[in-house]
């Protein structure tokens, strides 16, 4: 079963009297295990395109079924346990809450989940070792490098066990170096058997992962599996898994 | 689930801590709302309590009935209708009544022994006196029909004149001048405390109404009051009417013309506490009602501002998966935390001001868990009432919104 499916996707906003068609019939499928980027200047929908694939935002037009159910009609509390129970969000800013410790942040998804979630504490402290942040659980954001509370960001992605990790532009805000270390972790988890779907403008980005989907004015212009990206990649410091 | 809520209130705990300024801000002006309102009900309590421990010490099935008008009262002039035939004719007439026992008192009496000299009250009354006010003799004897038939010189002196007079001696058996008559101390009532300022039950002396009148007060046949004590203390009401019937007959009163005597019952002594107590609290009242309401308000501000503030952490928590009730309930708690804190903070300021106000007002107070019941409902409720609006805006803020402003 794919994991994702959009079906002619549309997105119309209306601003005023205004209407702006965003998406103009975009479909997609996405299979579990797959590293997917989604490129495109800004202004292409990819954003957009982002929102509806994490259950943020619903298709004006056309259908999307997230992990066999379908999503398009759903009420805001059952996308709500959608993005609860499917999706782990990468934001480019890190988007940690400043007054919680790294752990308390890892933790914050399980607060929503509905289904019981055994061992919570140890299952965090794992996914920051995980990230190579155990001996920073205690720290705040405020304390910790971009790299880090990036890493952070991917262990609370991780914490409700999703099927999808949805990246937005993840190394935006990072140099250069650092970014490479946390594409390469992205790539660890999707070798892991996570589904990665990363939403940049970055070639360099990109270029991790498996297959690469363009869009611009609102619909897919080039979908292409990038089956040599793998071979491109630069290699990476296996301590980020240790 | 328990569990989940437990975390839910330690994530809200946190999100207080990480705010500091709007935490103390909001605690403290509720507190100032809650200590009035804990000083209210512990007013109230308090004058109810004072209330029935003078009924209590009254004598819940007794009447007093004073020789003067409401008018006299008032204007402050001495009069005397009871004589000692109306209360013979009381005696006689209420048969329900297992004690009628008349008085007479007058202050400004000196009374010395020795060199030592003491002010007090003189109050002349029959036999059985601690029968008749619930007041025990505790050294020596009460008086008797014989002291009061034969106009003996004897007195009951209570504890205030016992200090002044005898600091170091037996009082029993000695004599002491009241004016200018030997009277011979026979026993020492009991030690009762003071019911207000100026009102020192233990400072006075008793002695045989007979005695009183005829060698001291000057009086042939008028008595200052008659107390009367009933056997069935749930009828005082019917009682006091018959008692006013009965004594309005004897006087000759017409309809439409006033009492000239004054019926005291324990209704009375409650009433009238309650009302003095009644202007207090509703002053106190409206400044703590207004002052919550003040509190209110600074905290929806202050929610409000934080909600602005917070709209990226809204968006966090939105796209990890919190439904739109999630956040409105996290809110929520934040803010009944805060009032809740500022409960316990104002139930402290009210235990710790109301003995302030009771020395300087002699206010009765009594701290009870109602006090703090009736504080840390209004807290929560202020909590409640101004932390739904902002709450209510922090749980419609757009998830995609919220997410684009924290980049």
């Amino acid at each position: 079963m794919s994991l994702c499916v959009l079906e002619d996707v549309r997105k119309t906003y209306v601003l005023g009297d205004v209407r702006v068609d965003v998406l103009r019939g975009v479909s997609l499928t996405i299979e579990p295990g797959e590293f997917t980027a989604v490129m495109g200047p800004s202004g292409s929908g990819k954003t957009t395109l982002m929102n509806i694939l994490g259950c943020l935002d619903v298709p004006s037009q056309g259908r999307y079924i997230l992990a066999g159910k379908d999503v398009t009609h759903m009420s805001d509390d059952e996308l709500s346990r959608m993005r609860s129970e499917h999706i782990g969000f990468v934001f480019q800013s890190f988007h940690l809450l400043p007054y919680a410790t790294a752990l308390e942040n890892v933790l914050l998804p399980t607060l929503y989940l509905e289904r019981r979630l055994d061992g919570r504490r140890k299952r965090a402290m794992e996914l920051l070792a995980l990230v190579g942040l155990q001996d920073r659980a205690g720290f705040k954001p405020s304390q910790l490098s971009g790299g880090q509370q990036q890493r952070v960001a991917i262990a609370r992605a991780l914490m409700n066990a999703p099927g999808l990790i949805l990246a937005d532009e993840p190394t935006g805000a990072l140099d250069s170096a650092t970014a490479k270390d946390i594409m390469n972790l992205l790539t660890d988890l999707n070798a892991q058997g996570t589904t990665v779907v990363v939403v940049t403008h970055d070639p360099e980005v990109a270029a991790y992962a498996q297959r690469i989907v363009r869009v611009r004015d609102g619909v897919v212009v080039e979908d292409s599996q990038a089956a040599s990206a793998a071979e491109e990649r630069p290699v990476h410091d296996d301590a980020v898994l240790a | 689930m328990m569990m989940r809520f437990w975390l839910k209130c330690a994530d809200a705990w946190r999100a207080v801590r990480a705010y500091r300024l709007r935490a103390v801000f909001c605690s403290v002006s509720v507190a100032l709302g809650v200590g009035a309102i804990t000083i209210i009900v512990a007013a109230t309590e308090g004058a109810y309590k004072q209330a029935y421990d003078m009924v209590d010490r009254f004598g819940p099935d007794a009447m007093l009935i004073f020789g003067e008008s409401e008018e006299a009262r008032a204007t402050g002039r001495r009069e005397k209708n009871i004589t000692v035939e109306d209360v013979e004719a009381l005696r006689q007439a209420f048969p329900t009544a297992y004690l009628v026992v008349p008085m007479s008192s007058r202050g400004d009496m000196i009374v010395a022994y020795g060199n030592r000299k003491h002010q007090t009250r003189l109050t002349g009354t029959t036999a059985d006196y601690s029968r008749s006010w619930s007041w025990p003799v505790t050294e020596g004897r009460d008086l008797t029909e014989q002291d009061v038939k034969g106009l003996r010189n004897v007195a009951l002196i209570g504890r205030t004149i016992v200090q002044e007079l005898f600091p170091d001696e037996d009082p029993i058996g000695k004599s002491i001048f009241v004016r200018n008559l030997a009277v011979q101390v026979v026993g020492v009532l009991e030690e009762r405390g003071s019911t207000g300022p100026g009102h020192n039950l233990d400072d006075r002396i008793v002695m045989p109404i007979t005695t009183a009148m005829k060698k001291i007060l000057n009086e042939k046949d008028r008595v200052q009051a008659v107390r009367m004590r009933f056997v069935d203390a749930t009828r005082m009401e019917h009682f006091e009417a018959e008692v006013r019937a009965f004594m309005r007959k004897r006087h000759g009163l017409q309809e439409g013309q006033p009492d000239d005597f004054r019926i005291v019952s324990p209704r009375e002594i409650v009433k009238f506490l309650v009302a003095l107590t009644g202007s207090l609290v509703i002053f106190i009242g409206i400044t703590g009602l207004l002052s919550l309401v003040v509190a209110g308000f600074v905290l929806a501000n202050l929610f409000l501002l934080s909600v602005n503030e917070r709209i990226p952490e809204i968006g966090i928590r939105r796209s990890v998966g919190a439904r739109r009730s999630d956040i409105l309930v996290q809110f929520l708690t934040e803010a009944v935390t805060l009032t809740a804190l500022g409960g316990v903070l104002g139930f402290g300021i009210g235990v710790s001001g109301g003995p302030l106000l009771k020395n300087v007002a002699e206010f009765p107070m009594h701290f009870s868990w109602k006090a703090f019941a009736a504080g840390m409902i209004m807290a929560t409720l202020v909590g409640v009432v101004f932390g739904l609006q902002p709450a209510r805006k922090a749980a419609a803020v757009h998830p995609i919104e919220a997410v684009r402003k924290g980049s």
